[in-house]
């Protein structure tokens, strides 16, 4: 692996896509300053243009402008991400000139990055109508509220994206706790972004509050494991853990973690401001809650009970099991149950969403059951890599459905709908193609197949089931008792997709059986970007579907990487 | 010349085709949308109709064909047209194709009853999207019946929900939403855990049999496991171990059982049947239903013949329950439509009756039920759809003396009816008393109580009963005194219309013929139970 040293050959290119959006946060820091304001050389008449202050042009004090520009940064990183995976990933590691290693490029933490950056790229896109704007009569810089105001947002989302790019890559827990406080603390805002709706402001000081508290207690348990290691390296605390992990305080600083993580995938009993955040805020942000920020919480689940508290290290099953188990029982099957009773469409998402935590806890569960000291350790990491492989998946295909369903609302948002479920009836009159993709988002969420959320579930319960059966040697004098508990865990999941089919349905029952409420009868409202978002979320939710097997092998070297580190 | 590429056009030209028109059509205007109606149902009737050509020519073509065999000599386990792609490579999910005297009759079963159904609801409203929708059902059905590989097989058994989902809320009755809900979850609920199933034996599976998946190491091939299974099962001993075996049994009925319906997981059906437009129920009875069974055959019934045996008491006992209860419900009914609906219950009784006995006449009873009930049951809907089409009702006491107003729809009816109660000369009447005596040869073979024989008889009855009432009730009484129906509100009563008596012509017609050919479809059911029992039960469970 190559060793780079910051500001060092190749340190650009290396970081290139995260480089990009840095350039992208500049730019939008610039652009609504700039005006057709001169500067007159000193005893001259000669008048250079300045571009800083003045009177605005049509085009920067534009208030789609920002949102596009961003939509184009993330874009771009995206792009790059995606081509440093053709012809094989140049794995690199970024290391201080005293030998720490900061951040390492491997197809695990571009993979991430792959889905942070589509997520937010379709969810910038999504919002440029979606923040009012009022006329562009008044030229001058300070009239320009507006743009402005968009430019905040969309330097918020990109601040996002460059903390969840930090957590991506990190390979030291200090760097992944600054990516994910700078990612927190950029959706803390975003979520209480339109602060002239009461929803909007409660949501985001409950967001922030539950969020903080938890990153303390998170920040507090990294610091028990600096106390009792020495050092914040993956590798050294991982080491450490092989020799002594069974002391109290690297268990307790594991647990204070998992509070930490269990908040941001939005775990059960963390949960309880997930909804409300993402009730209140607008719904491309809530999208993002649901599918980025989402998928940096398993991000960091992973690095810390699989690369630190890593099961190989433990006897027979890991520490955490049992622990984990239940809570992923608890979280899938209470997030189904409240979602069954939400008639807001966000509200149900969100208990939904939580839901989907469940499953994808009980997919980590799995990983720990194996039995990792009876010798098989080849065949272990096989059934690991199946999990890991299925957990990546799952999170780059919620982009597609769940990031989808939430663009629709948006949709109906930008037009005062989309809080009830009501707003969405008649969906199929007043715009059919609108009204199919959202249902086949639903059946997508729901695992219907042929579409991508089938394949992600059933590769999940795949992991399970092969966990559950790795100690079990086929013969006739096997019995029902043998095969391991975890595979209870699929079955229950399963039960709970089935349960969950009723508030899916029930959104297609209402976009094609209700008639619009009063005062909704024409057609949705126009928005070119977050229509071609909708349409780019559809074909990818079919299309993972049925031609599966590119993402999964994607989604599997992916899945090497972090085992592979093993 | 290959032929084995023609199981793609089957499936896949309903599939895209119907969808290509559905996207076609989403962006015409509504006024548009009607203006399309009648050329979209003309385009689906000749896609369904060059499909019916196709599986009628594999049918007679099977013999002259190289590489394919003739249908009633099939050896078990081996495939006519199959064909194979890589789907999913790391997983070992195949686009695997092939039909065997199992799943070719329902093929052709499904490419018979599109057109049918198409004319049948020629005037159905809403045509541009109705008529799609009605072929893109028979294309997932297809998909169904032609998979060999578990992943493919799952995935369009659960496509076959969407298109039935939207005919029953878009087309249905008053209670369409909780019907098409019911209907839904219901069977989702039922599939998942069957899914539960099939990939516990995924992994159960030895690593690297024939096509597996290139990290898993399993395959999803359903010939290859029924094969290992065979050799697994060898011997007396259980394939996966006794109490698993018996489980993942159990897993898997769950779903078929929930399909098929019997009885205590029935109560979906009767519901969805009734606020169904007609298209749908024709389809669903004459072939959805049917999907339980072939999944039966094709499954848990091939991996698992211990646990079949094991728990032939309670197959049995279902069936009884079904074939009773359902026949016992059917007296009480007044609407017409859930009258029919609750004898297909009974009917699917009789099937499961037939799986229970462990014979190979048993099963190809169960085989000639499933064929004959997928052409008699879509005619008793066709009815039940003139009737609500042109009298607004389905009350079966509503109108009298429909012989005299309506003799076309009367002769249907009681043609349908007849049928259904298994008139001699017609092809219930086969699948019937073929059933009987499996069921005799089976009691006394194997030394049950005679008393198992008292529900078949009874039904008999039961099933002439309320067939022959509901007739008196609707078309005979009345003499010259004929009733018309109150809803039509002094208007003229009509007969049913020229599309309807063509595809009742066309059920009536094939109703006889395979009433009194019946061998044109049961030489190769035969054929096929030979062969399944002479390579999987015989050697495994012993005796016959």
């Amino acid at each position: 692996m190559k060793q780079i040293e910051p500001f060092a050959e190749g340190f650009v290119l290396a970081l290139a896509p995260e480089f990009v959006l840095l350039i992208g946060l500049f730019t939008l820091m610039i652009v609504p300053n700039t005006g057709d304001a001169k500067f007159r050389i000193p005893l001259t008449q000669i008048r250079v243009p300045w571009l800083f202050g003045g009177k605005r042009r049509n085009l920067d004090s534009d208030p789609r402008l920002p949102g596009l520009l961003a939509t184009v940064f993330f874009s771009i990183s995206f792009g790059l991400t995606a081509v440093s995976f053709v012809n094989g990933m140049e794995k690199a590691q970024i290391v201080t000139p005293s030998g720490t290693t900061m951040l390492q490029i491997d197809e695990f933490s571009r993979m991430f990055e792959l889905i942070f950056f589509g997520a937010l790229a379709l969810a910038s896109a999504a919002s440029v109508n979606r923040l009012p704007a009022t006329s562009r009569a008044d030229r001058s810089l300070n009239g320009l509220y507006n743009n402005r105001r968009q430019v905040d947002f969309y330097i918020l989302l990109i601040t996002t994206g460059l903390g969840m790019a930090v957590v991506a890559l990190a390979q030291d827990l200090f760097m992944l706790f600054i990516g994910l406080e700078l990612a927190s603390f950029s959706t803390y805002v975003l979520v209480s972004f339109l602060k002239e709706s009461k929803a909007g402001t409660e949501a985001g000081m409950k967001y922030f509050i539950v969020g903080s508290v938890a990153s303390g207690v998170g920040l507090y348990g990294l610091s028990l494991l600096y106390l009792w290691s020495g050092s914040l390296q993956f590798t050294d605390l991982s080491a450490a853990f092989a020799q002594n992990g069974m002391e109290p305080l690297p268990l307790i600083a594991l647990g204070m973690l998992l509070v930490g993580f269990g908040f941001k995938v939005s775990a059960a009993p963390f949960h309880f401001a997930a909804p409300d955040a993402y009730a209140g805020a607008i719904a491309p942000v809530a999208g993002v809650l649901a599918t980025a920020s989402k998928a940096m919480g398993v991000l960091g689940l992973l690095r810390i009970l699989l690369t630190i508290a890593s099961p190989e290290a433990t006897d027979g099953s890991a520490v955490w099991l049992v622990g984990l188990g239940v809570l992923s029982a608890i979280t899938m099957t209470w997030g189904n149950l409240a979602a069954l009773g939400s008639t807001n469409p966000k509200r149900m998402l969100a208990y939904s969403s939580v839901a989907h935590a469940g499953y994808m806890l009980a997919a980590i569960t799995a990983i720990g059951a194996l039995n990792w000291e009876e010798g098989h350790v080849d065949m272990s990491n096989d059934a690991a890599l199946v999990v890991v492989t299925a957990l990546i998946f799952h999170l780059a295909v919620l982009v597609c459905f769940k990031l989808g369903a939430f663009l629709v609302l948006s949709l109906l948002e930008s037009e005062k709908g989309g809080h009830t479920l009501e707003s969405i009836g008649g969906l199929a009159k007043r715009d059919p193609f609108i009204a199919v993709a959202m249902f086949i988002f639903m059946m997508s969420l729901a695992g219907v197949p042929p579409l991508s959320g089938f394949v992600s579930k059933l590769l999940v319960i795949m992991g399970i089931v092969k966990a559950a059966l790795l100690d079990v040697t086929v013969n006739s004098d096997l019995v029902f008792g043998d095969i391991h508990w975890v595979w209870f865990l699929a079955l229950l999941m399963l039960i709970n997709s089935a349960i969950s089919v009723f508030y899916y349905l029930r959104v297609g029952l209402v976009m094609y059986f209700h008639d619009p409420e009063e005062g909704r009868e024409g057609p949705l409202p126009k928005g070119t970007p977050v229509r071609f978002a909708i349409i780019a979320c559809l074909i990818t939710t079919v299309y993972f579907g049925v031609g599966a097997g590119q993402l999964i092998a994607l989604c599997e070297s992916a899945a090497n990487a972090l085992i592979g580190a093993w | 010349m290959t032929t084995d590429w023609i199981s793609i056009p089957l499936v896949a030209l309903p599939l895209v085709s119907s969808i290509a028109i559905l996207a076609f059509v989403a962006y015409a205007s509504p006024a548009a949308r009607d203006r399309m109606g009648p050329s979209v149902r003309m385009a689906t009737l000749i896609f369904s109709l060059m499909m019916l050509v196709l599986t009628t020519a594999m049918f007679f073509g099977s013999n002259y064909i190289e590489g394919t065999k003739d249908w009633a000599s099939l050896s078990f386990g081996s495939f006519n047209y199959d064909f194979r792609y890589v789907w999913i490579e790391s997983l070992g999910i195949h686009w695997s194709v092939g039909m065997d005297a199992l799943s070719f009759p329902m093929v052709w079963l499904t490419t018979f009853l599109l057109p049918v159904t198409i004319v049948a609801t020629w005037n159905e409203k809403n045509a541009a999207v109705y008529f799609p929708l009605v072929l893109m059902m028979g294309g997932a059905l297809i998909g169904v019946f032609v998979a060999l590989d578990l992943f493919m097989f799952y995935v369009f058994w659960e496509l076959t929900l969407i298109p039935m989902f939207f005919l029953i809320l878009k087309w249905g009755g008053v209670d369409r939403k909780y019907a098409s809900q019911k209907f839904f979850i219901y069977t989702f609920a039922a599939s998942v855990i069957m899914l539960l199933g099939l990939v516990t034996v995924y992994f159960l599976q030895p690593e690297n049999l024939s096509y597996a998946g290139a990290w898993t190491g399993r395959t999803f091939d359903i010939p290859t496991l029924a094969d290992h299974a065979r050799s697994a099962n060898a011997g007396g001993e259980w394939f996966l171990g006794e109490s698993l075996q018996k489980i993942l049994f159990v897993m898997l009925m769950i779903g078929f059982l929930v399909k098929l319906p019997s009885v205590p997981f029935h109560t979906w059906l009767p519901d969805a049947h009734v606020q169904a437009p007609t298209g749908g129920s024709m389809l669903l009875a004459g072939v959805m239903l049917k999907m339980g069974a072939y999944g039966m055959f094709r499954l848990p019934l091939a991996f698992f013949p211990h646990a079949a045996e094991h728990f032939q008491f309670w197959l049995m006992a279902l069936g009884m329950v079904s074939l009773v209860w359902g026949a016992v419900v059917c007296l009480g009914q007044t609407n017409l439509k859930k009258m029919v609906a609750y004898s297909s219950v009974s009917h699917m009784g009789v099937i499961l009756i037939g799986i229970a006995t462990m014979q190979p006449l048993g099963w190809a009873a169960a085989l000639f039920m499933m064929f004959a009930h997928g052409i008699i049951s879509p005619m008793l809907f066709a009815v039940c759809g003139a009737f609500k089409h042109h009298y607004h009702s389905m009350e079966i006491g509503s109108m009298r003396g429909m012989a005299k107003h309506s003799p076309w729809l009367a002769t249907s009816m009681m043609f349908a009816w007849m049928a259904s109660l298994g008139l001699p000369l017609l092809a219930g009447f086969v699948a019937e008393l073929m059933m009987f005596l499996a069921l005799w040869h089976f009691l006394s073979s194997e030394g049950w109580s005679v008393l198992w024989m008292v529900g078949p008889a009874l039904v008999l009855a039961l099933t002439a009963a309320y067939y022959l009432w509901s007739m008196q009730r609707t078309i005979f009484e009345g003499g010259d005194e004929t009733q018309p129906p109150e809803s039509l509100k002094g208007q003229p009563v009509p007969d049913i219309d020229d599309a309807e008596k063509v595809a009742m012509l066309i059920l009536a017609a094939f109703t006889i013929l395979f009433g009194i050919m019946p061998w044109i479809a049961l030489d190769m059911m035969n054929g096929w139970t030979m062969a399944f029992f002479e390579t999987l039960v015989i050697p495994i469970l012993g005796g016959a």
